[in-house]
């Protein structure tokens, strides 16, 4: 080939003028041949790479998982079972082995479940109740309680199009193939993706990553709108850094588990900590839950999820009725809960009131339960927030289950 | 089907086992392009392939009655009737609503409230491209360029030819349908070319999706943006609308060369242009030279003092073609019009010493100049309305915006021109000097994998190509 020739040249001069069938075969069958091979080991290097990366051990799809592969286990179970299903609120809320251990100092054996998960919605929680109900169904097995989180700020319209780059990776993750195969009957260009999603990419859609790396190279603007002085960033880090290194002095053993069964899918308990770092844990929260931090978390929270206006997306409404639904075929009890509000931080508008009310009343009528509305609870105080969402660790988690314990003890 | 899709890898597996180890005489393939490419079209919307199959019998038979016509005037009402069908299916699928929507605003200017119906029609896909390679076929069988070729499916197959079907480049018919006609068996350097051109087409998609996070930020902000932002918005559209489009043409050729095809270039690093006609000569070329043979000369050219004009029109239609709204034309107008100021200042003397210099840093001023007019374009042709892009061009030129960047604005900023310049610096190379690439087999098929591996690691197949939707 002419190095100074077109392109349009350049393929001109590379047809033949004849052709047979054993030349047509030879020269295919070595392009697809050299083609093929070429798409194999890219394939490889790609799923390599991911796994050495470990991203499908980590974060919310590494949790989920987790949570996944633990359900034979759990029911198996000897005791009657609880389980907290919610978003990332429950699984910073509700401590499992403090609600059992009171509930057993109240004679009754029970082993209870943190399945909050943060960064999923109901539509994808839909789909991970099925798999749930599936496997205790199948197992004939039942919940005694499920206590279901109805959680406003992630059925918005503005979390939904956040959600949309993971998709195709949750739902590879969380639907069964005939779930897949309804897809593909619908939409085949869809159904092909999902299906190439699952088995050749192993749950990692290319919309995954491409997200991941436009946020690292495009970062969204910060909007650090309120800044803390440079001596209390110093004491966030440096007391972020002493409990880091407690934890591996008190937890030597720790595998990394997103969800730890052994906990129960839910955090430390402060019974398992020195007193020095339980202290250490007031003074970090002392220092990151300063008027700056948490009036930018609140700004956050109403770019990424509409938190205080609550323009509701309907799919995101159906999904959550689903998910009741779905618990309410292996549950003896169901509860549907709205955890508590931080309202020093996060106020409702009128309209925004107005649209939750009339999303609870559509739940209610759909669901025949009567949603639990724990958001403004006088158990739980401002004070017991790690910041505008999120109940704190040692502080919040063990009061808000002490008031679960009190109000769902009777049912168990 | 996108090309960048796991539905098309399967479709194009299945469909090369066929072409390569059973289809093998000349017929038997025709009909399976014809019907690989109706699938391939099918995916989006089954129900339009009666209008690309059934435009394309019209032109078949209207080319033959064209060729047979005894009189001038009988011919020329032969072409009329092939421009009111592909040119009336085109207005009334595309652009129909528009101008229905334009009468309503004008009224409405006027003082008067009419309620006007509208269609609300899906625009099917290529149908800009179809059209205008069909008729093609009639206006040179009109002119005498070509006589009207025999077989019909060989005619409709190379009409419907899917790696080129909805996205270009435009093929004429001398282009294609002698290659359809005598399919040829493509030598193992034209494979290897095809796979290297699939990957790099598949590279700039993969960057162009990329740089869809910052020019979205620009051109749909919320709420105010810094001056450096904006520049880099819009410098990252036009990386992103270069990647997308070029590399989908890329795959398209690539693909077509696998099967034995030769589809003509379609972008010859068109940011590397010094003048806003030299631009035109590097960008869609497949457009730029059907507009230039077929209605630009078809107005008159260069003859009867008209140039200025007809540059005009043919850029306000060439503008247009792109899509119904008024963005569209305003971007056309302001090519023509950037056009036809490079024609009057070439004439004048002042300019034509300039203009003649070979000096490296006229060349530099040159290509500036132009690439910023470019840049101004690419506002019209992103904005949401006329509103916006005059605003988004007042800003990027106001040195009184005082809206702090973000703290990684000048890292994005040298970001996205260093991948403009890198995407350029690749086709340059992939156009000049492929075959010594080629030629080193390991290093060759090492690249290959790797560039795969970034796009099957990176990528977002759910991102249609921006050219889908003229």
């Amino acid at each position: 080939m002419s190095s100074s020739t077109s392109n349009s040249n350049v393929t001109d001069n590379l047809a033949m003028t004849t052709t047979n069938d054993s030349s047509s075969r030879k020269i295919y069958a070595k392009a697809v041949l050299a083609i093929g091979l070429c798409l194999a080991i890219a394939m490889a290097a790609v799923n390599s790479y991911l796994d050495s990366l470990g991203v499908r051990q980590q974060g919310v799809l590494g949790r989920v998982t987790e949570a996944r592969e633990a359900l034979p286990k759990i029911i198996a179970e000897p005791n009657e079972l609880v389980m907290f299903f919610g978003s990332s609120m429950t699984r910073a809320g509700f401590s499992p082995r403090k609600f059992d251990r009171d509930l057993k100092a109240q004679g009754k054996s029970i082993t209870s479940f943190n399945y909050g998960f943060g960064g999923l919605n109901p539509y994808f929680q839909d789909f991970l109740s099925r798999r749930i109900a599936d496997e205790f169904t199948q197992n004939d097995r039942r919940l005694k309680l499920a206590m279901i989180e109805f959680n406003p700020f992630q059925t918005t319209q503005t979390r939904w199009n956040g959600a949309k780059p993971v998709i195709d990776s949750f739902l590879t993750l969380l639907a069964s193939d005939k779930e897949l195969l309804e897809v593909t009957k619908q939409d085949l260009t869809r159904g092909i993706h999902l299906f190439n999603v699952k088995y050749i990419r192993g749950n990692i859609s290319a919309e995954i990553i491409t997200s991941f790396f436009g946020r690292e190279l495009f970062p969204p603007q910060r909007h650090q709108t309120f800044k803390d002085d440079e001596e209390t960033i110093a004491e966030q880090r440096r007391l972020g850094n002493l409990l880091n290194e407690k934890f591996e002095q008190e937890y030597p053993d720790f595998d990394n588990a997103a969800w730890s069964y052994d906990w129960r899918g839910a955090g430390t308990i402060p019974e398992e900590r020195s007193k020095e770092t339980l202290t250490l844990f007031e003074q970090y929260y002392a220092v990151t839950q300063t008027d700056a931090a948490m009036k930018n978390d609140r700004l956050s929270r109403i770019r990424s999820a509409d938190i205080e206006d609550l323009n509701f997306e309907p799919l995101l409404v159906e999904s959550f009725i689903n998910i009741v639904k779905n618990f309410q075929r292996f549950s003896d009890n169901v509860e549907v809960i709205m955890l508590p509000q931080n309202t020093k931080w996060i106020t409702n508008t009128a309209a925004g009131k107005k649209r939750l009310a009339d999303v609870v009343k559509q739940i209610e009528q759909a669901t025949g339960i009567k949603i639990a509305d724990h958001q403004h609870i006088e158990e739980i105080t401002p004070a017991m927030y790690r910041d505008t969402t999120h109940l704190s660790r040692y502080r919040g988690d063990i009061a808000y289950t002490d008031y679960l314990v009190k109000q769902y003890g009777d049912v168990l | 089907m996108i090309f960048n899709t796991p539905i098309f890898f399967w479709f194009f597996s299945i469909f090369i086992l066929f072409y390569g180890f059973a289809f093998l005489k000349q017929t038997p393939r025709v009909y399976l392009i014809l019907v690989g490419s109706l699938v391939f079209y099918g995916a989006w919307n089954y129900s339009f392939i009666p209008l690309l199959v059934g435009s394309g019998i019209a032109d078949y038979f209207i080319a033959q009655a064209i060729f047979n016509a005894k009189t001038k005037q009988a011919k020329k009402r032969w072409l009329m009737a092939s421009l009111a069908i592909n040119l009336g299916l085109l207005g009334l699928f595309k652009y129909a609503d528009f101008a229905l929507q334009s009468v309503a605003d004008l009224l409405a200017v006027l003082g008067y409230q009419a309620s006007i119906p509208t269609l609300s029609w899906v625009l099917p896909v290529g149908i800009s491209f179809y059209t205008f390679q069909s008729l093609s076929y009639t206006i040179d069988v009109y002119r005498g360029d070509m006589k009207p070729r025999k077989g019909l499916v060989e005619f409709v197959a190379a009409l419907s030819f899917f790696p080129q079907l909805v996205a270009g480049p435009i093929l004429r018919a001398k282009q294609i349908l002698p290659q359809m006609h005598a399919i040829a068996l493509p030598k193992w350097d034209a494979i290897k070319h095809g796979f290297l051109l699939i990957t790099v087409g598949l590279i700039k998609k993969t960057g162009a999706d990329l740089l869809a996070i910052p020019a979205q930020k620009a051109f749909e902000a919320k709420e105010a943006i810094s001056t450096l932002e904006l520049w880099t918005g819009v410098l990252a559209f036009a990386g992103q609308i270069y990647g997308d489009f070029s590399g989908y043409t890329d795959m398209a050729i690539g693909i077509a060369l696998i099967l034995g095809f030769s589809i003509p270039l379609n972008f010859r690093v068109p940011y590397f242009a010094i003048s806003p006609v030299d631009f035109w000569r590097r960008w869609h070329i497949s457009l730029s030279s059907w507009l230039r043979d077929y209605l630009y000369i078809s107005l008159g050219g260069n003859r009867n003092n008209n140039r200025t004009r007809n540059v005009f029109l043919t850029m306000l239609l060439g503008g247009l073609w792109h899509g119904a709204a008024w963005t569209f034309i305003a971007w056309g107008a302001f090519h023509g019009a950037i056009i036809t100021a490079t024609h009057y200042l070439a004439n004048l003397p002042i300019f034509s010493r300039f203009n003649q210099s070979s000096a490296k840093v006229v060349t530099f001023v040159k290509w500036a100049i132009t690439f910023y007019l470019v840049l101004i374009g690419w506002v019209f042709f992103r904005a949401t309305d006329i509103g916006s892009a005059f605003d988004i061009i007042l800003n990027l030129h106001l040195l009184t915006n005082t809206v702090a960047a973000g703290s990684h604005a000048m890292t994005i900023f040298v970001m996205t021109a260093v991948w403009v310049l890198l995407v350029h610096v690749m086709d340059f190379y992939v156009i000049k000097g492929a075959d010594k690439l080629e030629n080193k087999p390991w290093l060759f098929w090492l690249l290959m994998a790797l560039g795969q591996a970034l796009c099957l690691f990176i990528g977002e197949p759910s991102n249609e190509f921006i050219y889908f939707q003229f």
